[in-house]
């Protein structure tokens, strides 16, 4: 756990700076304990009703899961002022453009989190096209509860906050895998280090 | 008389009387299915997220499954004497939120909730229930009527 705590750490400081690149702004960063959480408990983050723009990528290769990614509406337009080089506040509503422009987001975040996932735990992992809803946070985070309760109760859930001027504005991102699959990593992680210790 | 607007969370089924109002926030692929004795005027909602549960009828009653939770709420309203002929069910959801995702989970959840009701013989009044969008509903018990709201 205590790796996974580090690798966490280390994901959301390189997915925040990658954010910080692309908008061109100061974007802080705050980790919450990556921990193993019935799936149900991602819905009481964010008010069910409230509208948010939510990316999901699946993940596959040795490790299966997923990413989602979460911007409430107004941190979602103001994302796009900053992408496509709008006059701040104008953004409204949501076009194609602004969509793929916040899948690219997705991207490039998820992206720099697994890079460091990968890297630290030695997993091939490999992100799939990202899919954009605009809808109830409820209705979002559901399907994916559906989609992990289906094949197991819990996982291991990690989430990050962002948060960046102008005003204070948050998004989150949320990390999924199965456990027993997280305990097959770790394992393997382990005996790994035991071999190195053991020939040196 | 003092009346109660209660939220049922993702899972949980809950009955009300009278005045009440029952509601279920922010529905994707989950389904919530309206139970309705219009002669006693009490309601019950589940907000199901699956179809089918692992071992049916073993005790278990994790209204997570719809099955099960068609089972508990159908168990709640007959200890209020509500008889089966006189109870009609209405049910909502059953989206896909994301195009990319192969679910079919919501297909899967409103034919499993059909299914179920045809077999316990309750009436389907009526449904809002497919597509991608995320749904809020609320029910009033003093008239049995649903309503659905969506974003757009």
């Amino acid at each position: 756990m205590e790796k996974l705590q580090e690798i966490n750490k280390h994901g959301a400081l390189n997915a925040s700076r990658a954010l910080s690149k692309l908008i061109d702004r100061p974007v802080d960063v705050r980790v919450s304990e990556a921990r193993v959480k019935k799936v149900e408990e991602l819905a009481s983050i964010i008010g069910p009703e409230e509208i948010v723009v939510g990316i999901h990528l699946p993940v596959t290769g040795d490790i299966e899961g997923a990413a989602l990614l979460i911007f409430p509406e107004e941190t979602a337009f103001t994302l796009c002022d900053l992408l496509v080089k709008r006059e701040p506040g104008t953004t409204r509503r949501l076009s194609g453009l602004d969509r793929s422009a916040l899948k690219e987001v997705g991207n490039i975040i998820s992206g720099s989190y697994l890079a460091v996932f990968s890297n630290m735990l030695q997993v091939k992992t490999i992100e799939h096209i990202p899919s954009l809803s605009f809808d109830m946070f409820g209705a979002i985070a559901s399907q994916m509860i559906t989609n992990f309760a289906q094949k197991a109760g819990k996982a291991l859930v990690t989430d990050i906050e962002f948060i960046f001027k102008p005003v204070a504005l948050k998004g989150y991102f949320f990390l999924f895998f199965l456990l027993e699959q997280i305990d097959v990593v770790l394992g393997s992680l382990e005996n790994h280090r035991k071999l190195i210790k053991g020939s040196g | 008389m003092e009346c109660m607007d209660i939220e049922v969370k993702m899972g949980d089924i809950a009955l009300a009387k009278n005045a009440d109002n029952l509601a279920a926030l922010g529905i994707g692929s989950c389904v919530a299915i309206m139970l309705y004795d219009p002669k006693l005027k009490i309601g019950a909602l589940a907000h199901a997220m699956l179809h089918h549960s692992p071992t049916p009828g073993h005790g278990s009653a994790d209204t997570k499954y719809i099955d099960t939770a068609i089972d508990e709420m159908l168990k709640k309203m007959l200890t209020y004497e509500a008889k089966k002929q006189d109870i009609e069910a209405k049910i909502v959801g059953g989206a896909n939120m994301f195009s990319i995702l192969d679910s079919d989970i919501g297909k899967q959840n409103v034919l499993s909730a059909k299914e179920k009701l045809k077999k316990e013989g309750i009436k389907l009044a009526g449904e809002c229930v497919g597509g991608s969008i995320g749904r809020s509903v609320e029910f009033c018990i003093a008239t049995g009527i649903v309503t659905v709201k969506t974003k757009f």
